[in-house]
């Protein structure tokens, strides 16, 4: 019956005891580093991080940053009658953008983008969200059909909107037919013209962002909402709107600023009565030769783009990973 | 749960009304008349004069060498900055870096173009091709980065440790397994960025010079100085050449990839 | 035998946390060597200084007496399988195994021969062609291992190689681990959290908390033997008792004095003075129960309980007992099944006792280690283990 005491488990158990440091009681004291060894992997960390940045850095700095700033200072200079920029500074540029007619055009801009951006929202987030809810297949699918426009020019789709909405054109002859307009009208060159290409050209840019958000939401959450009494729209708006909130802020981006600084779209469809700070910009350095004064109003519309920029990419900090965003129409 | 109908029909109407001008516009190429209400029966009139017309040759040698010249050095440029971006992205210069290329993403392209033209103009470059360029090259780059960024957030890093482990040097590691394994987010990347050279209009205007026509700025110029019709045709040939060079793209990167539809997703990183 | 990866006096820091802290280990040639530690313990950072990815801000570490501490990963005779086993998508089974003979430029022929060779060992010879992303998680864990094997390695880093298995699979990948390490007879060094893996495949653990190495043993050593409560309570399960040492009549038994239970006798291998404030810890198993008092023999520890809770587990019971106001757990083997027995019941009255041997006496404890162990909760709401 003798039973082998727990020292035989292990005979240099005592031993060990002096030979390995004992862990202790409280939370362990943080070690000095000594200067240990010499590999340093930190610079050839640095120096790689230099090497693959260094290129666009460049790039990008020659090509976007001093331009911009080019941009701010030649609108402190006179224009030079011959067209061109004249020598010396002054704020003349400047002040004379205060006119009546500026502000006319900056606020028809303004309303003109919101307006558009908000028709966009509405008709991307059901469109969106059906896509998310598609099956497999069939979200490929509804994705290209949603692309492939994008896929043909972009001049060409405003063209063709231009020809129907011609007096001649298609739409125009429905409408007469139908009865809802007489000859007289022009459906071309107005406001109403600018917003519904604008719509139509940036609509794809907005349900991406809103599918995206819409594909990683957890609709499981809707369904808990139903569970404990909502209604189809209380769970919409409470529950689903709030979780595709980044995609929501992406998507508003993606129209608002584009259709600040439009151009083409004003130019071919606005007219007289539909022209935008884009198209007064084009005007200023083609038409007239004026490059400071197209420069002034350049630097009212960098600021003008820069507000919402800011505004929203601080709400979105919040997340971790920022959203790809989808660049302006080409 | 019953789901209602509403968001379909949202999307079909919406689907709808995406296609209409597009439809009307290849109908109308095959229509001789001179305006598009009235149906004169299928003619490719409008064809042969594309053909026989010079400038719409000289405009697409021009597009075709600018864009083709674009696309490699954005490629080259934006897979470098993706790589940087995510491997690097803590740090002070990576948060500088980011913004820089997130900029010409978000700036309306007439900014983009009018400062570049009063850059080119202050430091006296001829204007032609080569500004073009330049020009396309500094918004490309930056959407090809963040096609091949969206690929790297999915690319688990361990395989390259493993390749490191098994006895490959850095570079031989970036080359057997880094850039293979990123291939069809570059492809991807390199589609877009050709894509965006051959559509672009508003920065081509303002830094071209004369005789440096692209495709979309004599586009530009039919329709506000006339022949209108000739742009059907001209546009449903572009939109018969993309769509073919999509599909067959499509058909690449899904042979290399097993899984899933990779398609859209990612061409466009979402 | 020859110490043939050493660590001397590691460090490394990642911004504000020490993830290893001064550690020294050694490990022989051969063998099977596990670094066993809660999340966070630094064990997959020791991994990582082995293989080079990581370089230590203090120490140095060595492989067959080189120091190794400067090299990359890819100059050190090291070769490491990964936690999600980073297959090469692009590449067949065939070629990501041959990777790294391909790297070193050996001759065509004998890539080929070797690569066979590999794929016979995991028996995956007609899968040779496939893609990772048409195997099974098991297949790919054994392409992984003959991926790194094939370059015949010093040692094989193994990075909780079995985390994302199912429980049916991880048995069995267990058992072939086992069987490679013996064919092939390296150095293994395995990192994992599940103290069954490290115990049956091990030769021997380190245990590893907050940077630290708690103990480092054979299986029976850091189970029977441990130094400090952090061992006890983190393998296996084990009853802690707080008191003090009372008296040490003769140099190999204590007499320990812990409130509310009469005088407690311990086996002394630490060889502890009167006054020492220790815990006494006594593993469930080594608790005997019965309804009836029996018989006094002397070196035993005798005590009166209730039952708590009783919870069947078919093959045996735990029971948790409440003996002078501490909560204890006994688990008891039903090595006879007797149709006429009683079973011990909620609220029953019982003896428990353990033989003096069994239980053991640790100088080196913390509060907080109680936290380790399983502890059913009174009431709802009632956090378990006090986390």
């Amino acid at each position: 019956m003798g039973r082998k005491r727990r020292k035989g488990i292990d005979p240099d158990i005592s031993q060990k005891r002096g030979s390995e440091p004992l862990r202790r009681t409280s939370d362990g004291r943080s070690s000095e580093s000594a200067p240990g060894c010499r590999f340093d992997p930190i610079l050839k960390r640095r120096r790689a991080e230099w090497l693959t940045s260094l290129p666009t850095l460049t790039w990008l700095g020659l090509f976007v940053v001093v331009p911009t700033v080019l941009v701010f200072v030649i609108a402190f200079r006179p224009a030079n009658p011959y067209g061109g920029i004249g020598g010396g500074w002054t704020l003349d540029t400047i002040r004379s953008l205060w006119t009546p007619s500026y502000l006319a055009i900056a606020w028809r801009t303004l309303w003109i983008s919101l307006l558009t951006t908000v028709i966009c929202l509405v008709l991307a987030v059901p469109s969106g969200y059906s896509i998310a809810r598609a099956s497999e297949k069939w979200r490929g699918r509804l994705l290209m059909l949603v692309i492939i426009p994008f896929w043909t020019s972009f001049l060409v789709r405003v063209f063709a909107w231009k020809s129907l909405l011609h007096p001649e054109g298609l739409i125009k002859k429905a409408l007469e037919a139908l009865g809802l307009v007489g000859t007289a009208t022009t459906l071309l060159y107005n406001p109403t013209a600018v917003v519904l290409v604008m719509v139509y050209t940036f609509l794809p840019f907005t349900i991406l962002p809103i599918y995206a958000a819409a594909e990683k939401f957890d609709f499981r959450l809707v369904e808990a909402a139903r569970d404990l009494g909502a209604s189809s729209a209380q769970a919409f708006r409470r529950v689903f709107l709030p979780g595709i909130s980044r995609g929501l802020l992406t998507a508003f981006l993606v129209v608002f600023i584009p259709a600040l600084g439009s151009y083409i779209i004003p130019d071919l469809v606005g007219g007289p009565s539909g022209e935008m700070l884009g198209n007064k910009i084009a005007q200023r350095v083609f038409t007239d030769r004026n490059l400071p004064h197209a420069s002034a109003l350049s630097a009212v519309l960098v600021l003008a783009v820069l507000a919402p920029l800011i505004a929203v990419l601080a709400l979105q900090r919040k997340a971790k990973k920022s959203d790809i965003i989808m660049g302006e129409a080409p | 749960m019953r789901r209602s109908r509403f968001p379909l029909v949202v999307t079909a109407l919406v689907l709808a009304f995406f296609y209409l001008p597009i439809l009307i516009l290849v109908v109308n190429s095959f229509n001789p008349a001179r305006f598009s209400s009235r149906w004169q029966g299928f003619s490719l009139v409008w064809y042969a004069r594309l053909f026989e017309s010079p400038e719409i040759w000289q405009a697409l040698r021009n597009t075709l060498i600018v864009a083709v010249s674009v696309t490699a050095v954005s490629v080259v440029l934006g897979t470098a900055a993706a790589f940087a971006l995510h491997r690097y992205g803590a740090s002070r210069l990576q948060r500088v870096h980011y913004t820089l290329i997130y900029t010409p993403l978000v700036v309306p392209e007439i900014l983009m173009g009018i400062s570049l033209l009063m850059f080119f103009v202050a430091a006296g470059v001829p204007l032609g091709l080569f500004t073009i360029f330049l020009a396309h090259v500094t918004f490309c780059a930056s959407y090809v980065a963040m096609t091949v960024l969206g690929r790297l957030q999915d690319f688990d890093f361990s395989v390259i440790e493993a390749a490191r482990d098994l006895g490959a040097s850095p570079w031989q590691s970036a080359r057997k397994v880094l850039i293979p394994m990123l291939m069809p987010g570059i492809v991807a990347g390199a589609l877009l960025a050709f894509t965006l050279s051959v559509d672009d209009f508003v920065i081509t205007f303002f830094v071209a010079g004369p005789g440096s026509t692209t495709l979309p700025l004599r586009i530009y110029s039919m329709i506000k100085f006339g022949a209108p019709p000739m742009i059907n045709a001209l546009s449903t040939l572009l939109l018969a050449v993309t769509l073919t060079a999509v599909l067959v793209s499509q058909r690449l990167v899904n042979r290399r990839n097993s899984a899933g539809n990779p398609g859209t997703k990612e061409k466009f990183g979402t | 035998m020859a110490e043939f990866l050493e660590f001397r006096g590691v460090s490394k820091r990642f911004g504000a946390v020490q993830a290893v802290n001064d550690v020294s280990l050694e490990i022989k040639k051969g063998e099977f060597f596990s670094l066993l530690g809660p999340s966070g313990c630094g064990k997959t950072t020791m991994l990582r200084l082995a293989a080079g990815f990581e370089e230590p801000d203090a120490g140095r570490v060595f492989l067959d007496g080189r120091d190794i501490t400067g090299l990359p990963p890819d100059k050190r005779k090291v070769n490491t399988i990964f936690q999600s086993y980073a297959l090469f998508p692009h590449m067949t089974v065939r070629d990501n195994i041959a990777f790294g003979l391909i790297i070193a430029k050996r001759p065509k022929a004998e890539i080929r021969d070797e690569v066979d060779r590999m794929l016979e060992l995991i028996r995956m010879a007609d899968q040779a062609a496939k893609k990772p992303d048409q195997l099974s998680g098991g297949q790919k864990q054994r392409v992984a291992v003959a991926r790194a094997l094939i370059n015949r390695p010093d040692v094989l880093l193994l990075d909780e190689p079995l985390a994302a298995l199912d429980l049916k699979l991880r048995q069995k990948m267990l058992i072939e681990l086992d069987l490679i390490h013996d064919q092939v007879g390296i150095t293994f060094l395995y990192v994992t959290h599940d103290q069954a893996e490290a115990m049956s495949l091990s030769d021997r653990i380190a245990v590893m908390d907050g940077g630290r190495i708690e103990q480092v043993g054979a299986p029976a050593e850091i189970y029977e033997s441990p130094r400090t409560s952090f061992v006890a309570a983190f393998i296996g399960d084990t009853n802690f008792l707080e008191g003090r040492v009372e008296a040490c009549p003769d140099r190999e038994y204590c007499r320990l004095a812990i409130a509310g239970l009469p005088g407690i006798h311990c086996f002394n291998d630490k060889s502890l003075q009167p006054g020492q404030p220790i815990y006494l810890s006594i593993r469930p198993e080594k608790i005997h129960i019965s309804r009836e008092r029996p018989e006094e023999k002397p070196q035993r520890n005798y005590l009166p309980a209730v039952i708590e809770d009783v919870i069947y587990l078919g093959s045996n019971t735990k029971y948790w007992v409440r003996a002078g106001g501490y909560r204890i757990q006994v688990f008891r083997q039903h090595a006879r099944y007797f149709l006429d027995e009683k079973p011990l019941r909620w609220k029953d009255e019982a003896w428990i006792w353990w033989h003096a041997d069994d239980g053991f006496m640790l100088d080196h404890f913390r509060k907080a280690d109680e936290d380790l162990l399983a502890v059913p909760p009174q009431s709802v709401g009632e956090p378990l283990n006090g986390k």
